[in-house]
């Protein structure tokens, strides 16, 4: 295998649990985004469009969707000669074999895959922000301000602060100090989650961090607080862009809503940075008589005879004559039959929301699936491959799991099927 | 699925021309239905049958066509063994002013190097989405030597067309090229097939008779000499033999009905990728009966029409019966009607452009108004 100067490193293994039944089936980073694109395609793209081709994504939850998805790399240009898309599952070795106990630990186990390339940097990468950034002018700061690692930062509301990792710097943005989730916060500089590392430095704090049995063999936990601890040169990097992180119910659809609200933020349409994805293969959408289609965004494979409002569509949706869908998120292949009302749902792969049905943020009162836990402002999720029964009544804040057991009376699905 | 088949398509067609809109590039690489070009749709029914050795004979203007082929990935034609071939004129420094057999050379050596039994030869004037399973059988059961699709369209697409008619026996007795007065409605699809060996023998004579032009109907001709069965198609067959006929076909895929037969579930079309963004709709948009691709921002109104990729509709504006291609921008205050759009065509605010539905406007590649 030839060298690299840079391999990235996705961290696509999590379950993503606070994503509810939408991470049921796959991982967080497949999950369905902004019409066209899954979580993935935007740290794919982003190393792509930054120069770096060498790209391993550790996989580990609910891996077959993603697998499938990553494939070969070809959608990304990932497929080259002596480069491309790694998928890193767990694996067995001689006497032993473990899961990824945690980030650090699922590129410790990698090492074998980075030492084949030996490459000077590493770029780590969760799978589960959207934002648009070049990591290549990350790394020419890491580069000119002799790293050990870079760390990018993202400047987030004070009031906001407590809920994220935390790094306090000096005048010259070299990193003093990391603090998870603190509660009186010192700095408002996050981290996005985004890591350059020296591999040398890093490798060896993988191996140190490994024959500590009392660490989480976390990144942010372990080994940013170790190399600082070792007076290694952490810095900052800030990023001033677009960049919102997916992890929960209600961030997933207000990151959605943006591509309507703050379609220049994102800005999909730029063409020097695109964002990549593979190709559902179906026919540009096709609007009906008599439908009704305003501030949405829409994909190849849909029709739609209904009204949309404000929604976001992934390829394959169908809005029947007279159904209403506002201010929701549709996985691929959703059909809403016809006179059904849903407002403020996400709604997984393929399921069916039967006829004159109405959910969402405009039913009141609670239902046997109503779950505040994961559900709030108003939001209702919807279990990919279900079959809703005609004329149900879903209430605001609800998450629709087959596994929620139902009395027979408030029984809302009919079926479900394989999708 | 598993046919012992390959493939043969004509490029471009000599007899058709779509005015201005075959300027820039060759017929089959004419863009149609949103996303598509017309090659694409036979690329597909080819991959869809389980060809997996695809020629493509070309003698002009094929640059757009090979940037939008590539390798041939898109279809699964980057392949090891047969794929994606593209065929321009065998030019032999040598020889080529005296022997002006070029086209015919070409072919020969591709046909040569293939291993399967049969060749779908097909003209590339013609939208269907299909596989050859049934064609290939009904050729292998009439015991013909060639077999040619047909369907019962007549001469509705205009010109170029080739009626035939057939005996008791479905096999070919005449053929009749631009009929004044067609005494049937069969109507070649330009849509053959025919044994490898067979065909390599009869360009073989061709070439030695001094002819240099593959015509897919001068083998149709041959009816005197050897069985050529005629096969009925009965789905969806559109031809675009003129800009009238492009701008007809394109809108017959309003229909439902169309729709369904050109993009059925188990016989995916496929085409070029563009990882265009999806689409916008924004506040005032209007958009009813119409076909949209991805990349397109809408803030006006749009009836019966068909988008293509990454077009703006600006305020205000209004189009009706209008085919608009990629990257075109119609800027506000425009009311445009029956026109066709070519690729990056930009109409500046306040232009009316009204054409008739059976003479529709035509405004060339890149444009501006």
């Amino acid at each position: 295998m030839s060298k690299a100067d840079v391999v990235a490193m996705i961290l696509a293994g999590g379950q993503g649990s606070r994503l509810g039944v939408l991470t049921k089936k796959i991982a967080k980073p497949a999950v369905p985004f902004g019409s066209r694109y899954r979580i993935i395609d935007f740290p794919l793209s982003n190393c792509v469009n930054s120069g770096i081709e060498i790209v391993g994504v550790l996989s580990q939850y609910q891996p077959l969707a993603l697998n499938t998805y990553v494939g070969n790399g070809h959608p990304w240009d990932l497929d080259r000669n002596n480069a491309g898309a790694y998928i890193l599952p767990p694996f067995q070795r001689n006497g032993s074999s473990d899961w990824y106990k945690g980030t650090a630990n699922a590129i410790y186990q990698n090492r074998d895959f980075l030492d084949d390339y030996n490459p000077k940097y590493v770029v780590i990468l969760s799978g589960d922000h959207i934002y648009k950034m070049d990591y290549s002018a990350m790394l020419k700061a890491h580069i000119e301000k002799g790293a050990d690692a870079t760390i990018a930062v993202y400047e987030v509301p004070w009031e906001e602060a407590p809920r994220f990792g935390i790094l306090n710097t000096k005048e010259d943005d070299t990193i003093e100090e990391f603090v998870e989730k603190p509660a009186e916060p010192k700095s408002n500089l996050a981290s996005m989650g985004v890591y350059i590392f020296t591999w040398d430095v890093l490798r060896e704090a993988l191996i140190a961090d490994e024959a500590d049995p009392d660490s989480n063999n976390d990144f942010g936990k372990n080994i940013v607080p170790m190399l600082l601890n070792g007076g290694k040169k952490l810095c900052a990097y800030r990023f001033s862009g677009y960049w919102k992180d997916v992890g929960t119910i209600s961030s997933l659809w207000e990151t959605n809503m943006d591509i309507l609200d703050k379609p220049e933020e994102i800005n999909l349409v730029d063409r020097s940075w695109k964002i990549f994805s593979r190709n559902p293969v179906k026919p540009s959408h096709f609007i009906g008589q008599g439908a009704r289609v305003k501030d949405s965004a829409l994909t190849d494979g849909c029709r739609i005879y209904g009204d949309v409002e404000h929604s976001v569509l992934s390829n394959s949706v169908v809005v029947e004559r007279g159904a209403v869908v506002k201010d929701c998120v549709l996985l691929p292949g959703v059909v809403v039959k016809e006179g059904a009302h849903i407002e403020r749902c996400i709604v997984d792969f393929g399921t069916i929301i039967g006829k004159d049905c109405k959910a969402g943020s405009f039913v009141e009162g609670e239902g046997p699936y109503t779950n505040k836990k994961l559900c709030s402002e108003g939001i209702c999720v919807f279990e990919r491959g279900l079959k809703i029964k005609d004329g149900a009544v879903i209430p605001a804040n609800s998450m629709v799991d087959v596994d929620v057991e139902v009395p027979e009376d408030q029984a809302i699905i009919e079926s479900t099927f394989r999708v | 699925m598993f046919n012992n088949a390959m493939g043969l398509i004509l490029a471009d067609n000599k007899k058709i021309s779509l005015g201005e809109l075959s300027n820039p590039r060759a017929l089959s690489a004419m863009p149609f239905g949103g996303r598509y070009r017309i090659i694409d749709f036979m690329l597909s029914d080819m991959v869809n049958s389980g060809i997996k050795n695809v020629g493509l004979l070309t003698y002009n203007k094929y640059k757009s066509l090979m940037d939008h082929l590539g390798t041939g990935a898109a279809w699964s034609l980057d392949r090891k063994n047969d794929g994606l071939h593209i065929l321009p004129p065998y030019v032999n420094s040598e020889a080529s002013a005296i022997i002006n057999d070029e086209e015919l050379t070409g072919v020969m050596d591709f046909l040569r190097q293939s291993r399967t039994k049969y060749v779908i030869v097909s003209a590339s004037n013609v939208v269907l989405n299909t596989t050859f399973d049934d064609f290939i059988k009904s050729h292998e059961d009439s015991g013909a030597d060639i077999s040619v699709m047909f369907n019962r369209d007549g001469t509705k697409y205009g010109n170029p067309s080739y009626i035939i008619e057939t005996d008791n026996d479905g096999f070919v007795k005449d053929m009749l090229y631009n009929p004044p007065k067609p005494a049937s409605s069969k109507s070649s699809l330009g849509i053959l097939c025919i044994r490898r060996d067979l065909l390599l023998d009869i360009i073989a004579k061709q070439m030695a008779h001094g002819i240099t032009h593959f015509g897919i109907h001068s083998f149709v001709k041959m009816y005197d000499e050897l069985k050529v069965h005629a096969f009925e198609y009965s789905g969806v067959a559109l031809r675009i033999n003129s800009v009238q006929a492009y701008f007809n076909a394109s809108m017959s895929l309003l229909e439902d009905s169309v729709r369904a037969d050109l993009f059925s579930e188990g016989q995916p079309i496929y085409t070029k990728v563009k990882d265009e963004a999806p689409t916008l709709y924004f506040d005032n948009a209007d958009v009813s009966s119409s076909i949209i691709s991805d990349g397109c921002r809408i803030y006006g109104k749009v009836e019966d029409s068909v988008i293509f990729r990454s077009v703006t509709v600006a305020k205000n504006t209004t189009l009706k019966n209008c085919i608009v291609m990629q990257d075109a921008h119609i800027s506000e205050n425009c009311n445009l009607e029956n026109v066709i759009l070519d690729k990056n065509a930009f109409v500046r605010p306040g232009v009316r452009l009204v054409g008739h539905p059976e003479y529709p406007i035509v405004i060339g590649k890149g444009a501006g108004i």
